[in-house]
């Protein structure tokens, strides 16, 4: 995944930091886990949290998931991006912080026990090289960067714990801190009070903020994110007249252009071994991305899509192309606009079979039920300050057309509201906004304060985390 | 302590306090010292001055970054409102906590300052209201007033 540079006009004037210490930013969800260092504007590694299993052992990192025998692809999250699997999310970030961050630590790196394997794949837990071994190599490898890790609103209390008891344990991080994603995207945006809209990956969610804590309460989520998306399109392409096949790019050996509509005409590449779903599936996600970046938009009014006359009237509009990997095209024209409205429609969505059990959406689940849920969960002198200050994050608010319809749907849902929609320009600020305020905070001056030292941790065992990141 | 671990000075609570209760104020703005530490009174007004002197002082605060470069910055601030009831049941007093953050001002500035907000509100007993501001228009005394008052004001 490329990083975007800034712009020079928005380019901060100067580094946040000033400390000596760099401090490491990891912030974990459900498609990508980024991690970079404190005091810098963007994380400087971003790797899917989606990893291959292969012959008993893991391996990461976007380049290493290709096609292989007895391969498959494992996430170390649950759909709740909470994390289900700690062997996993434990070699995984030891991955992203330990060998491809690399801060500075007591033990040269010839002797750390991170040696490339052959095939260019970090080979943990392999052969003698064990994932035990790794770390007892290594001592403790971060005992000199403190750590801010994020999480979900809802992450259970035993996750934190556990969190915190590998960075201290595990690592020896001198200093850790744990920060809500909706606290240090509001912070991100200048806030310390805010109405948090994040749609990502597998959860879309709504969380109030105020004074820099969250209001539980207000706490509110949904699957009606990214992953659903890429199931509304793939229902989308099935019921195409005619039918679109989803080849994903690793399939195709060479292709011949075609005329839009017509049958691809390419050759397909056959593999000597069974290809996995779930390896299947991580690829056609990243040809749905593609196509949610360059074709899909969100409706922006006036009205709801499915009103009379706004059907006909996107059809009439210009449309895109979009070429698949085994060269078919056509124009997508009312579809495009079709596709994503169930997230504020919910008699708008496709009934998609395929991975989403759930199929149709409910009413509580579109965005605007969720905020107007999360609203109805705090004090109601909170509400007008926090419709002022609404804050959009994550990767799915990217779609065109996404922010002028939520301010449609609110203008329309509180009259008389002053509303704000406060969403970054930059896409990076909105892919990465967790991770920048954490950035951001963990590099303040004043926060060496703030951290959980070892001294603490030691004294009062996991559950300081608790008390003390509320 | 706040998220950013920012303390606030003594001087914040004792202008408030004359603010509240000796009405020697009509406002108080606050700003965070220059290396970020501390949260300081950056000045008083009251007497003479009305509330677009104050509304100005917020537009053209400044704040300076690590390099030395001058932008505009964010405050907090209290005011003191008082306005007639439409009802004509008399005049009400609304201490009001203002959060002024340009949309304009660099992140970093708004970024300590969002950070660093509770450990001053939770110093300063008694604030009947507050909002975030953002632009110049979000602190127009119309606007304001309104909120304030929950629209109760003449
Ligand atoms: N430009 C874009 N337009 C629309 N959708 C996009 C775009 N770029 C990425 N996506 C989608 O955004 C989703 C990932 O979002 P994000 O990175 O915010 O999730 P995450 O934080 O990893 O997951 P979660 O928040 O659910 O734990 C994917 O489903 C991807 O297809
Ligand atoms: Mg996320």
């Amino acid at each position: 995944m490329s990083q975007q540079p800034l712009t020079t006009s928005v380019q901060p004037t100067e580094t946040y930091g000033g400390d000596e210490v760099s401090a490491l930013v990891l912030d974990p969800g459900y498609c990508s886990t980024r991690a970079g260092y404190a005091g810098e504007e963007m994380p400087r590694q971003v790797i899917p949290s989606f990893y291959g299993h292969i012959d008993g052992r893991d391996i990461f990192g976007d380049e290493v998931i290709v096609p292989r025998a007895g391969f498959e692809v494992r996430n170390y999250m649950n759909r709740d991006s909470v994390v289900e699997d700690w062997d996993a999310a434990t070699k995984i970030w030891e991955h992203l912080l330990l060998k491809r961050l690399q801060p500075e630590r007591p033990t040269p790196p010839n002797k750390n026990g991170l040696n490339i394997g052959d095939d260019g794949d970090v080979a943990m837990g392999d052969g003698d090289n064990n994932d035990e071994n790794m770390v007892d190599n290594l001592e403790k490898p971060l005992a000199e960067s403190p750590l801010l890790m994020t999480e979900a609103p809802w992450n259970s209390a035993k996750a934190r714990e556990k969190a915190i008891e590998i960075s201290m344990e595990t690592w020896g991080c001198p200093a850790f801190w744990l920060s809500r994603t909706p606290v240090v995207a509001s912070f991100a945006a200048g806030k310390a009070t805010a109405l948090v809209v994040d749609v990502g990956g597998a959860n879309a969610s709504v969380t109030a903020v105020h004074d820099g804590m969250v209001l539980k309460r207000s706490i509110q989520k949904s699957p009606i994110a990214g992953l659903w998306l890429s199931n509304q399109i793939r229902t989308m392409w099935e019921q195409n007249e005619p039918k679109v096949d989803l080849v994903p790019t690793f399939m195709v050996e060479n292709k011949k252009p075609v005329e839009a509509g017509a049958p691809a005409d390419a050759r397909l590449r056959t593999f000597p071994f069974p290809i996995a779903d779930s390896f299947r599936a991580f690829e056609e996600e990243r040809l749905l991305t593609e196509f949610k970046e360059s074709v899909v938009e969100v409706w922006r009014g006036p009205g709801r899509y499915m009103a009379p006359g706004n059907e006909d009237y996107a059809r009439s509009q210009p449309g895109r192309v979009f070429e698949m990997p085994d060269g078919s095209n056509q124009m997508w024209r009312e579809q495009r606009y079709k596709v994503s409205e169930g997230m504020w429609d919910e008699t708008a969505a496709y009934a998609s079979a395929g991975a989403d059990e759930e199929g149709r959406v409910s009413k509580g689940q579109t965005i605007l039920s969720l905020i107007k849920a999360s609203l109805e969960g705090v004090d109601i002198d909170l509400r007008s300050n926090l419709i002022a200050n609404i804050v959009v994050t994550g990767s799915t608010t990217l779609l065109n057309g996404f922010n002028d319809r939520l301010n449609m749907e609110l203008a329309a849902m509180y009259p008389g509201l002053k509303i704000k929609v406060h969403a970054a320009g930059l896409t990076s600020e909105r892919r990465f906004g967790a991770w920048i305020g954490g950035s951001i905070l963990s590099s303040l001056g004043t926060f060496h304060q703030m951290w959980i030292s070892k001294k603490e941790y030691d004294e009062n065992g996991p559950g300081i985390v608790e008390k003390r990141c509320k | 302590m706040s998220q950013s671990g920012a303390t606030v000075s003594q001087e914040c609570i004792t202008a408030y306090n004359d603010l509240k209760l000796n009405k020697k104020h009509k406002y108080v703005i606050y700003k965070l010292s220059d290396d970020n530490k501390q949260i300081v009174v950056d000045s008083t007004g009251g007497g003479d001055e009305d509330y677009e002197d104050f509304r100005q002082k917020l537009i053209t605060a400044k704040t300076k970054s690590k390099s030395g470069a001058v932008g505009k910055g964010p405050r907090y601030a209290v005011y003191d409102f008082e306005y007639q009831l439409k009802s004509g049941e008399g005049i009400r007093n609304k201490i009001t906590f203002i959060a002024w953050s340009p949309d304009d001002a660099g992140v970093m500035a708004k970024m300590v300052y969002a950070s660093s907000k509770e450990a001053l509100k939770r110093a300063l007993t008694g604030v009947a209201t507050e909002l975030q501001a953002n632009d110049p228009d979000d602190i127009e005394f119309e606007t304001v007033i309104k909120t304030v008052s929950k629209g109760t004001a003449a």
